[in-house]
């Protein structure tokens, strides 16, 4: 009997050593594949890049959504082959990343989002009143400042809980980078970053973890990725722009907003947040969302056909997702820049 | 700690009571309440379980079992990956801890001076009291910064989870083995390594066993120390390969948690359920070991 | 028994009839070697873990110091003025949500494990007991995702409001039911730590002699009395080191609290309210963390929770050095 016994734990060992003998070749070498990390905004459109891309190029692309902060750390750190980011590298973060340059590869935005029983979808909301909100200010949704800017709309007295992201991340860029825009004690106080101070609310982990809290949390109110509303129904917020009108946030409204871009830096940061009063159907808080790539790759050819599909074929595939197509200026931005890629 | 004054005073407190009916309502009083608290207790852990399997029975199918994620905004998405991943993180963590945590234990039976054995139990406890995420942030600086985040990385990090448990339970286990069996070993002639390995493991093995299967359902479910170690993917689909990362079920679970979409919350609850089952099966089956240890030990005295 | 006569009987022969090998005289000392390497592994492990945690930390350290314990500010922003970190919100989030957890799980602890020392019928002791322990077992991730689906809701919409109706009065449950906060965090931890305090206690009670119980109740002592008088003092210095085991487990658990918490870095006097723990906040941050600032604050918020978790330990081997746990004890968390 004991034998036996010794056997079976025996046994363990070998069984355990076995599962790890099945190796294949390194992510680092392997140039049929591409590891990515970073913005969940861009993420639902990298789901429908990878099994396309792997179809007609037969590379595999395997992405987490991590957020923007993580894709910024993480190709910092070079544990991957390219990050994304939907918000700019900042100086120090361009020093620090070392040769890391940055391919605006979509153009989405963030929405707003609530959860109000009884009130309908696309309540109005201008940008102070937005920033009110977030500082803590404007505490109830019945407050005058709301029902103001909605005749007609029924408001209860729930208290309103603002939703944040917990991780760093390129919507919390887009929206604090809007907010700074509308409101300057925003800008003193808060700023602009993937991750602030936020002055009161509850996080959420991703744009689905926002979505979660919204959804479940009524009063509840948030910044949130355009297609993470679509999917799941949420109840959005028109946001009233420079030219004073509210613009449903779709397709249509964002290349409205990315048209008044003028021209294209060197370093390809391009912000289109509230833009001005000559775009009178431009949505307020659009943006472009970043892959960040180092100029030296030991996957550079593999990369670079990935970056080059992903930013022409790849773009059909936005529209459904609400990702408008990349504006001409942006294309011949990125060429250029995909072509400084080398091993 | 002195019973007995207690119990004295208790005599005297006694003597000449007319106020027994009081006493009595009291001890009733009592009663009640401890019953109703253990009884609500036990209920509300009861309804915690029952719906994890309620809501996961539903989402649980075949498809579930073997296909990986989808793309967004599709439903019907697997954890045959995760399941995968699971698999092979907490097999190569064992590999790990396992030999070394019953070595531990064999050096405090066999060979150490008790206060070696008692410094390493000491260090044993105080690995077993490191919060997880802070295992992680270590593994995370040790073998991620630099390099990237793989299943080896995961591994490590569940070992250090798994070996105080697979050590403390093998220092205990092998201390219960009678020393009657040791020494009629060793005038036998045998050498000690041969004691042991013939008569001294065999003797304790399911106790052994015990601890181990106990770490491993303990590794099983646990999140944070593969949070910075094995959550970035670096491949699609199903991997066994162990240099890169591997998704866990923990880590998909704590993903998928927090999803907007109701079907990624019933593919949490499907994942949660079927962790849920490995985890008490493994528990059930160590549990009934290690009865059997006791018995076989105490027979043996 | 019969394994005993079957099995030793067998390998003894072998052994005698076995020729002293150089293999043979070569095993003892490798086994003794190797033994000795496996126990430094365990020392050194933990040593390293210290010293690379800290050392992640080194940046932070040398900026705040001490301070940094009491720095309220977590401010990410290298941008903005207040730029700068500090542990004191997620230290009030962790002691907060431990507190009220073990102040729920201890008394339930008690009340499970004489339920089933002295009250249960016989029959229903052993399945009980077997429950309780299993549900120890159960994963944090699992207890995490019951928290924010199934509790939360349930929190906004009843058991918060109803403690605001009959204690609003206290600050504690002034303002707003939320669904996620710092007492859906209490909860929560609250489910984990009562089966892994309960299964202490039971056992702890098991241990107390059945003479003096029966003496107290030979001299006429209620079954309440003799518990209070008896029991309760024997097992006393166990039942604190089993809280104080609870509360190691409650002050490091990460994912279930993250995902319940709110995840807001701030103090409120509410327990309605969001907030973070030292855990909770490591786990939402560190990963997408850029500057090397937050970076080595958040590895400082780890060294802060590593130092309590090892003083947890240490107050816990101090009292309950005479009530030794039994290996089954231990299941899914600290010993």
């Amino acid at each position: 009997m004991p034998h036996r016994r010794t056997v079976l734990l025996a046994g363990l060992i070998p069984l355990t050593v076995g599962a790890c003998g099945s190796s294949s070749s390194s992510p680092a070498t392997d140039s049929k594949q591409l590891v990515g990390a970073g913005s969940t905004l861009v993420a639902p459109l990298l789901s429908q890049w990878q099994p396309e891309y792997n179809k007609q190029a037969g590379v595999t692309v395997a992405y987490s959504a991590i957020g923007s902060g993580g894709g910024i750390a993480q190709i910092t750190a070079r544990t991957i082959d390219f990050g994304a980011s939907d918000a700019p590298l900042s100086e120090d973060q361009s020093k620090e990343a070392n040769g890391v340059v940055q391919i605006p590869w979509a153009l989405a935005a963030t929405t707003v989002a609530y959860n109000v029983p009884g009130v309908p979808t696309e309540l109005k909301l201008t940008g102070p009143l937005l920033a009110e909100i977030f500082l803590g200010k404007v505490t109830t949704w019945n407050d005058p400042r709301i029902a103001a800017a909605n005749p007609g709309v029924t408001l209860p007295a729930l208290k309103i809980i603002p939703v944040h992201r917990s991780d760093s991340s390129g919507d919390t860029y887009a929206f604090t980078n809007y907010l700074s825009h509308v409101s300057p004690e925003w800008k003193a106080s808060v700023g602009t970053s993937t991750e602030v101070a936020f002055p009161g609310g509850i996080g959420g982990k991703g744009n689905s973890g926002v979505g979660g809290a919204i959804a479940s949390t009524p009063g509840a109110i948030g910044y949130i990725a355009i297609s993470y509303v679509l999917a799941n129904k949420l109840d959005f917020a028109l946001i009233a722009n420079a030219a004073g009108n509210y613009p449903v946030p779709d397709v249509v409204s964002i290349e409205a907003a990315a048209k008044t871009l003028k021209s294209v830096p060197s370093n390809n940061e391009v912000s289109i947040v509230d833009p001005p009063a000559s775009a009178p159907n431009a949505y307020p808080i659009s943006t472009f969302t970043y892959a960040l790539v180092p100029l030296k790759s030991p996957k550079a050819d593999t990369l670079k056909a990935f970056l080059k599909w992903a930013i022409t074929a790849g773009q059909k595939f936005g529209p459904k997702l609400d990702f408008a197509p990349l504006p001409a200026e942006i294309l011949s931005a990125d060429e250029t820049t995909i072509a400084r890629i080398e091993n | 700690m002195s019973p007995p004054a207690p119990t004295a005073t208790l005599a005297g407190r006694l003597m000449g009571d007319v106020r027994l009916r009081r006493r009595r309502a009291l001890n009733r009083t009592m009663e009640t309440v401890a019953t109703l608290a253990a009884v609500a207790a036990v209920v509300v852990l009861a309804v915690v379980f029952v719906s994890v399997v309620i809501k996961g029975i539903g989402a649980i199918n075949l498809d579930f079992l073997i296909h990986s994620e989808v793309p967004f905004g599709q439903s019907g998405g697997g954890i045959a990956n995760a399941i995968v991943g699971t698999i092979v993180l907490v097999a190569l963590a064992s590999a790990m801890a396992i030999p070394v945590g019953i070595l531990v234990g064999l050096h405090a039976s066999e060979f150490a001076r008790p206060r070696t054995a008692a410094a390493v139990r000491f260090a044993l406890d105080l690995l077993n009291g490191v919060p997880t995420i802070v295992t992680g942030i270590f593994v995370f600086g040790l073998l991620v910064v630099g390099h990237t985040q793989s299943g080896y990385a995961g591994a490590f990090a569940l070992a250090i989870v798994m070996l105080p448990i697979v050590a403390r339970a093998a220092q205990e286990v092998l201390s219960l083995v009678p020393a009657t069996v040791r020494e009629g070993a060793l005038a036998l002639g045998a050498t000690r390594w041969r004691a042991v390995v013939r008569v001294v493991l065999p003797t304790a093995s399911s106790g052994l066993i015990t601890g181990a299967l106990l770490a491993v359902a303990r590794a099983a479910g646990e999140t944070a120390p593969l949070l910075f170690t094995s959550s970035i993917l670096t491949t699609t689909g199903v991997s066994t390969n162990p240099g890169q990362t591997l998704v866990s079920i923990p880590l998909r679970i704590y993903q998928l948690a927090e999803g907007t979409s109701p079907s990624e919350h019933s593919e949490a609850w499907a994942a949660a359920l079927l962790l849920i089952l490995a985890v008490l099966a493994i528990n059930v089956v160590a549990r009934a070991l290690y009865g059997r240890t006791r018995a076989r030990m105490a027979a043996m005295q | 028994m019969t394994t005993y006569s079957s099995g030793t009987p067998v390998a003894a022969v072998r052994l005698s009839s076995a020729r002293r090998t150089a293999v043979d005289r070569a095993g003892d000392p490798i086994l003794r070697g190797l033994t000795w390497l496996a126990s430094a592994v365990a020392i050194v492990l933990f040593v390293a873990l210290v010293y690379k945690v800290c050392d992640l930390a080194g940046e932070s350290f040398s900026h705040y110091g001490l301070s940094f314990i009491g720095r309220e500010t977590w401010n990410p922003n290298p941008s903005t003025k207040t730029y700068g970190f500090g542990a004191a919100d997620f230290l009030f989030g962790t002691a907060v949500t431990s507190f009220f957890a073990l102040l729920i799980a201890a008394p339930t602890s008690v009340a499970i494990a004489l339920f089933l020392t002295e009250l249960a019928p016989r029959r229903a002791r052993r399945p009980v007991a077997t429950l309780v322990e299993l549900l120890a077992a159960i994963p944090s991730v699992v207890l995490g995702l019951w928290g924010l689906i199934v509790l939360a809701p349930i929190m906004s919409s009843t058991i918060e409001p109803a403690l605001h109706a009959v204690l609003g009065w206290i600050p504690l449950f002034s303002g707003t039911p939320s669904s996620v906060g710092i007492l859906t965090g209490v909860v929560i931890l609250t489910i984990m730590t009562v089966p892994i305090v309960s299964a202490v206690m039971h056992e702890l009670f098991g241990t107390v002699p059945g003479e003096l119980k029966e003496a107290a109740l030979a001299l006429g002592a209620t079954r309440w009395e003799m518990v209070r008088m008896v029991m309760l003092p024997y097992a006393r210095s166990g039942m604190v080191g089993a809280v104080i085991l609870g509360l190691g487990r409650a002050l490091g658990e990460a994912i279930a609290v993250a995902l319940v918490v709110g995840n807001a870095d701030a103090i409120h006097t509410s327990l309605f309210e969001p907030g973070s723990t030292l855990a909770s906040h490591i786990a939402a941050e560190y990963q997408g963390a850029t500057t090397s600032l937050q970076i080595s604050s958040l590895a400082y918020l780890a060294v802060i929770l590593l130092a309590l978790s090892v003083i947890a330990n240490l107050i816990a081997r101090l009292i309950a050095r005479r009530a030794p746990l039994r290996l089954g004890a231990g299941v899914g968390g600290p010993e």
